[in-house]
């Protein structure tokens, strides 16, 4: 397995900060090859610049504001996102790196003329996983769609390799957290984790 | 209506970066509608501006103190000052901009856009009496609901939810990459009608 996790946090102190960790430490005890991204630790630029929107579809200059993050992309098989929900979302630095390194021949191919709709290009992403941390309830959450959710494991996954599996879990009502609700919650993660590396993902060969 | 109110102030949040998109085109037609129905408008464009959507370090750890607005103070009382919110966008990978995401992150704070209760949420932007959300989306819509619609459930489900409005209007023109000249036509005059009657 090879993981590119994407972690996305202002606090190097935070909770999920620890909840990055577990996933690391997770993935390596499994046998991963890890690969980490903080978004926060290289100052990612969060917007799409005019000019990157320019050049947007032309493949051939277009991954290069963002090569060593599309390269870290194309090399993995899993794909998982560490981050606090904001406002039911991504964090805007998390947003950014969607827009900007899932550009077109990179993430997925544009509609031409033999194609009506556009197609997937991360074909190689067999798993993908979001671990994050909410100030709402589950319910509030539930009732508003969660919608950061829904982008990364409906959204992304829809432009991974065909039955992509996917993981998730989240600690709700992250305010009045407790000592022993975080430490539960770190032990789910590494449940899942453990369920990551231990069952192999359905290869895309199989799949089709 | 509100008679004592002589005039709608709206605050129109743009954020597309490029002035010759069609996301500008109907930034354009939105306040320029809004201006001839004789509202006030203060048009907020994001990238034009220069905005800064990474909530940082420090302004995490200030999220729930009182200070925690001198440092979009600015933006937070033109958030304070409109009756109505039109955002006007392009959808990109199921969410918004990244710079459109941080003006939530970093503007609607704890003591603006809600209060918290006894760890409930509870709205805070009741002054905005109308909400409108004007965007278009590369994919379909069948595409756009097999994910669930995440920026639509943002808008008419989380920015609802502390406004509280009278009135909201969630205008999409799906299938971007393919519309013809006439399908674009047509989803500006709908923005016109619409923006006449928000």
């Amino acid at each position: 397995m090879r993981a590119l996790v994407i972690y996305c946090h202002p606090n190097p102190k935070s909770f999920t900060a620890a909840v990055r960790d577990t996933v690391v430490a997770g993935l390596e005890r499994g046998g991963a090859e890890v690969r980490l991204v903080d978004l926060y630790g290289e100052r990612f630029e969060a917007s799409l610049s005019a000019t990157e929107l320019t050049d947007y579809e032309d493949e051939a200059v277009n991954c290069a504001p963002v090569q060593a993050h599309v390269d870290a992309l194309r090399w993995c098989d899993t794909l998982v996102f560490v981050y606090p929900t904001w406002w039911y979302g991504l964090p805007a630095r998390l947003k950014g790196w969607l827009d900007r390194v899932l550009v077109p021949g990179v993430a997925f191919r544009m509609p031409d003329v033999d194609h009506a709709d556009i197609r997937p290009g991360l074909t190689n992403v067999t798993t993908i996983a979001a671990y994050t941390t909410c100030g709402a309830s589950r319910w509030l959450t539930a009732l508003v769609g969660a919608p950061g959710r829904r982008t990364l494991l409906r959204g992304v996954r829809a432009i991974c390799a065909r039955r992509c599996r996917t993981s998730f879990a989240a600690h709700y009502l992250m305010d009045s957290s407790t000592p022993e609700s975080r430490a539960a919650h770190l032990r789910t993660v590494a449940a899942r984790v453990d369920r990551l590396v231990g069952r192999p993902a359905r290869r895309q060969a199989a799949a089709a | 209506m509100r008679g004592a109110r002589a005039m709608t102030r709206a605050l129109v949040l743009f954020a597309h970066p490029c002035a010759e998109s069609f996301s500008a085109a109907l930034h354009g037609r939105v306040v320029e509608t809004l201006t001839a129905r004789g509202w006030e408008v203060d048009d907020c464009d994001l990238n034009a501006e220069g905005f800064q959507p990474v909530l940082t370090e420090a302004e995490r750890r200030g999220y729930h103190d009182a200070g925690n607005i001198t440092l979009v103070q600015g933006y937070v009382d033109r958030l304070r000052a409109a009756q109505a919110l039109v955002m006007v966008f392009p959808v990109w990978n199921f969410g918004y901009p990244a710079i459109l995401k941080g003006f939530l992150d970093r503007v609607f704070l704890p003591g603006v856009s809600f209060r918290l209760e006894d760890g409930k949420v509870k709205p805070n932007l009741t002054h905005i009496r109308k909400l409108a959300a004007v965007t278009t989306y590369g994919g379909t819509r069948l595409r756009a609901l097999l994910v669930g619609d995440p920026p639509r459930r943002c808008v008419t489900r989380a920015v609802w939810h502390v406004c509280r409005p009278d009135r909201m209007r969630y205008l999409a023109l799906y299938d971007m990459n393919r519309a013809s000249d006439a399908v674009r036509a047509g989803f500006l005059d709908r923005v016109s009608r619409e923006m006449k009657v928000l």
